[in-house]
């Protein structure tokens, strides 16, 4: 079992050491099976109370349940995300979490950010992050982190999740959780300026968006990062800039049309696949969605362009035809 | 004397121009649906989907009020091609489409409150309402209601299936309505067949009609 581990996460990146001493991610060696057995096997430890098998039979009587409840871990899931790899140490410090509980009281704000694995790709994408309608509101951007959008324990690259249905269901569930829902929304949300003292209230997604036909269709189909962020160079990763309403798109061509901007968005991964199968256009789309305007039959197209001329032609020859030979009946009629 | 008689209920003509009306939006705006394209001045996209819907769903509620009143009524025995000779009948009448009506000669059919419709008309109308539209009003309430539609076919997105069958129904149709409107104007003038789906009145004898028509049509009664 854990040698098909190996080769699924063949390319992944070594990670150094159970201390979480820091690693660099972007270094390409694999991570080696011994590894990979010695982080799983730690981080049973951790499964014995955080895992849904933990919560409904736990090792131990005196525990808060139901903050157990809340932080709940799910191992089949936890191993095959982008950092399943990993020793749970790594990111929550070993002097604070093992076996014994509770756990350490400085624990809580000890977790690693992101940049001490991730430094070069933090850099690259902070100005775009800081640029975010997000990071810009008083009261939001100072609870607004990389992990607010990105589950570490859940989420699994969208090159690896590969199917659209997948991507599109991880990357709305980062910004449906928040806007979504009345108790995360109002963590985050500023302070009203119509009620004083109260917090902003959310709006409902649904109505904002009244102006796109079938919402949920769209939201099943399109992440809300398709117009919610700049428009970057095929095959670039988006970007992590979210636009403000003004600037987000509405022009229903940038995705039902013959070149959808959906190919260098959420298709970015699988345009290199497009064999525009069975002659349609775009037909990595259509693998997963019919986009009317975008995933096209040309030949058919012709075929129907031409049956309508056809018949247009036929009608209009035949008239013409008619008119002309009631004229020379009507002259040969006048001659008799 | 001109002999009129009293074709066409005030229903049919209502649900006929209603029915025209839709159609023609349904073609406009499902043609620009389909080749949107920026480079098209075609109907705004998001004004065509929204115009679609609403007459994709009128149309649906007017195609019911169709079949319920052509059953209480009896009207529906019209689209039924009726033997013997419907083959024959329907070749004498589009012979008469290829040679006859260039050459004047007089309509090979009579219409009556009994049958209004030549055979091939007959034919062609039951085609069309009973075969092609069903299909086409039943794709277009699967792409509104897409949950109804199968996931996943050949690997491919349920509604792919739904969207062919759709636009080649809508093709089917607007073929049909080309040749529908064009055939209109065959009557004794060419505008004859249109005033009488206005007011419901058909006139019999056109100059032609008197000369010839009503000797042939007797003969055929009579053989
Ligand atoms: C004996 C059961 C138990 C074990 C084993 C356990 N935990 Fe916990 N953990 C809890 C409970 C209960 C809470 C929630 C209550 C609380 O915060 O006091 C919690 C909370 C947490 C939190 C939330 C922050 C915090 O400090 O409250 C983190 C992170 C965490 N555990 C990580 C770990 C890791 C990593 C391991 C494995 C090395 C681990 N835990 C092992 C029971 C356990
Ligand atoms: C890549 C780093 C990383 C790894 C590996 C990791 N975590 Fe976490 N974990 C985090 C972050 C970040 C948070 C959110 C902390 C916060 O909100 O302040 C968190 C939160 C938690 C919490 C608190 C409740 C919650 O869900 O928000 C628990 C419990 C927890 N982790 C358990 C685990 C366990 C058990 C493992 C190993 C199976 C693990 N973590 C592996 C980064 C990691
Ligand atoms: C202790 C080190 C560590 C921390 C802290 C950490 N990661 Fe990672 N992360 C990794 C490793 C190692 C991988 C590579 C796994 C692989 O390539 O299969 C990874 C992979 C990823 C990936 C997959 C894409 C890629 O670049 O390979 C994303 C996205 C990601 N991390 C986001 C985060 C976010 C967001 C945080 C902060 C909440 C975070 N990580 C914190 C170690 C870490
Ligand atoms: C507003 C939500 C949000 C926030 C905040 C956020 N991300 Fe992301 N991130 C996303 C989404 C959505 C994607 C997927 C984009 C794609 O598929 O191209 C992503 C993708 C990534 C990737 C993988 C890109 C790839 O395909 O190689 C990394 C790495 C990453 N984010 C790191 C971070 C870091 C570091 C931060 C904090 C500075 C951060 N993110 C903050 C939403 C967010
Ligand atoms: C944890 C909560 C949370 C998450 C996750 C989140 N947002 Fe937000 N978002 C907010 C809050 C709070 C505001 C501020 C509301 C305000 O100022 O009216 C906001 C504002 C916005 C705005 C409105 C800006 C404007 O012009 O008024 C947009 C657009 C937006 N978010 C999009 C997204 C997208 C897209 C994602 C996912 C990639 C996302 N958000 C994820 C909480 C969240
Ligand atoms: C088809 C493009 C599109 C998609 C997909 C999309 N949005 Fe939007 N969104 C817009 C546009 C355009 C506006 C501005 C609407 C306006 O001004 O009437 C907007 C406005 C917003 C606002 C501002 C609300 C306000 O008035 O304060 C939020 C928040 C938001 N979107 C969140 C999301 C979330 C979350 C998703 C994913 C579920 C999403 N959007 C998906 C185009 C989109
Ligand atoms: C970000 C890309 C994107 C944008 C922008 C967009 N759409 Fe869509 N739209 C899609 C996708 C993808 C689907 C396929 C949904 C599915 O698979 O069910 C779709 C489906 C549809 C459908 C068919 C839903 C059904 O009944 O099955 C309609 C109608 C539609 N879009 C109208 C619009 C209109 C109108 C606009 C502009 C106001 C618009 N869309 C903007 C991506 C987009
Ligand atoms: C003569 C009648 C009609 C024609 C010519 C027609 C044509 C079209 C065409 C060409 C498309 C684009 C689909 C694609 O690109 O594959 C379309 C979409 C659609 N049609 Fe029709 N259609 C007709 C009637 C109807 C009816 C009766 C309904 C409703 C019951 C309907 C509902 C839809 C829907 C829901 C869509 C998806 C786009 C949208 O939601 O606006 N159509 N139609």
């Amino acid at each position: 079992m854990f040698s098909t581990w190996c080769q699924r996460i063949f390319g992944a990146l070594l990670v150094a050491g159970l201390c979480g001493a820091p690693v660099h991610a972007g270094s390409d060696s694999p991570i080696d099976s011994e590894t990979l057995a010695k982080n799983r096997k730690a981080n049973e430890v951790c499964f014995a109370c955080h895992s849904p098998a933990g919560i409904a039979k736990p090792p131990r009587a005196d525990l808060d349940m139901s903050k157990l409840a809340d932080s709940r871990v799910e191992p089949e899931i936890f191993n095959k995300a982008d950092h399943g790899v990993m020793d749970c140490r790594q990111c929550h410090s070993s002097k604070h979490y093992g076996a014994e509980y509770p756990h350490g009281a400085a624990g809580k704000t000890e977790t690693s950010p992101c940049n001490e694995c991730h430094a070069a790709k933090q850099l690259r994408l902070e100005p775009q992050f800081n640029a975010s309608v997000h990071a810009k509101v008083e009261g939001v951007k100072e609870k607004f982190t990389c992990n607010t959008c990105h589950n570490v324990h859940v989420n699994v690259l969208a090159l690896r999740l590969k199917d659209p249905a997948k991507i599109v269901e991880q990357d709305n569930h980062g910004c449906l959780a928040c806007h979504n829902s009345d108790a995360t929304f109002a963590r985050f949300a500023p302070a009203s300026d119509k009620m004083p003292g109260q917090k902003k209230a959310r709006p409902d997604i649904d109505t904002i968006h009244e102006w796109l036909p079938n919402t949920k269709a769209h939201w099943k189909a399109v992440r809300c990062v398709e117009c919610h962020t700049p428009e970057v160079a095929a095959g670039k990763m988006l970007s992590h800039e979210i636009l403000n309403k003004e600037k987000a798109e509405k022009k229903c061509l940038t995705c039902h049309s013959a070149d959808s901007s959906l190919k260098t968005r959420l298709y970015r991964h699988m345009v290199k696949d497009e064999q525009q199968r069975l002659g349609f256009t775009n037909s990595v789309i259509l693998s997963n969605s019919y986009v009317i305007g975008a995933t096209r039959h040309p030949e058919l197209d012709r075929i129907v362009i031409g049956f309508i001329v056809l018949t247009l032609a036929g009608v209009l020859g035949h008239g013409a035809v008619r008119f002309i030979a009631a004229l020379r009946r009507r002259k040969n009629g006048e001659k008799q | 004397m001109t002999e009129r008689i009293y074709l066409l209920p005030l229903w049919i003509r209502l649900w006929h121009w209603s029915n025209a009306l839709l159609i023609i939006t349904l073609s406009v705006t499902g043609f620009s649906l389909h080749f949107a394209d920026p480079k098209l001045p075609l109907v705004e996209f998001s004004l065509a989907a929204r115009l679609h819907q609403v007459a994709g769903i009128a149309l649906v509620a007017l195609y019911a009020f169709f079949v319920v009143a052509n059953l209480v009524t009896g009207n529906w025995w019209q689209y039924i091609p009726k033997p013997p000779g419907i083959i024959e009948r329907c070749w004498v009448q589009a012979k008469w489409y290829m040679f006859g009506i260039f050459r004047g000669e007089p309509h090979p059919y009579r219409v009556s409150e009994e049958t209004n419709f030549n055979a091939l008309q007959a034919l062609s109308y039951w085609f069309i309402m009973y075969m092609v539209m069903p299909l086409m009003l039943l794709s277009g309430l699967l792409f509104l209601f897409p949950e109804f539609a199968p996931d996943r076919v050949f690997g491919f997105d349920g509604l792919l299936p739904v969207a062919v069958v759709h636009y080649l129904t809508g093709a089917v149709i607007v073929m049909f309505m080309i040749a529908h409107i064009y055939l209109g104007t065959t009557g004794t003038t060419a505008t004859s067949m249109f005033k009488t789906m206005i007011n419901g009145w058909h006139e019999h004898v056109g100059p032609e009609e008197s000369r010839h028509g009503d000797r042939r049509h007797a003969d055929r009664r009579g053989s």
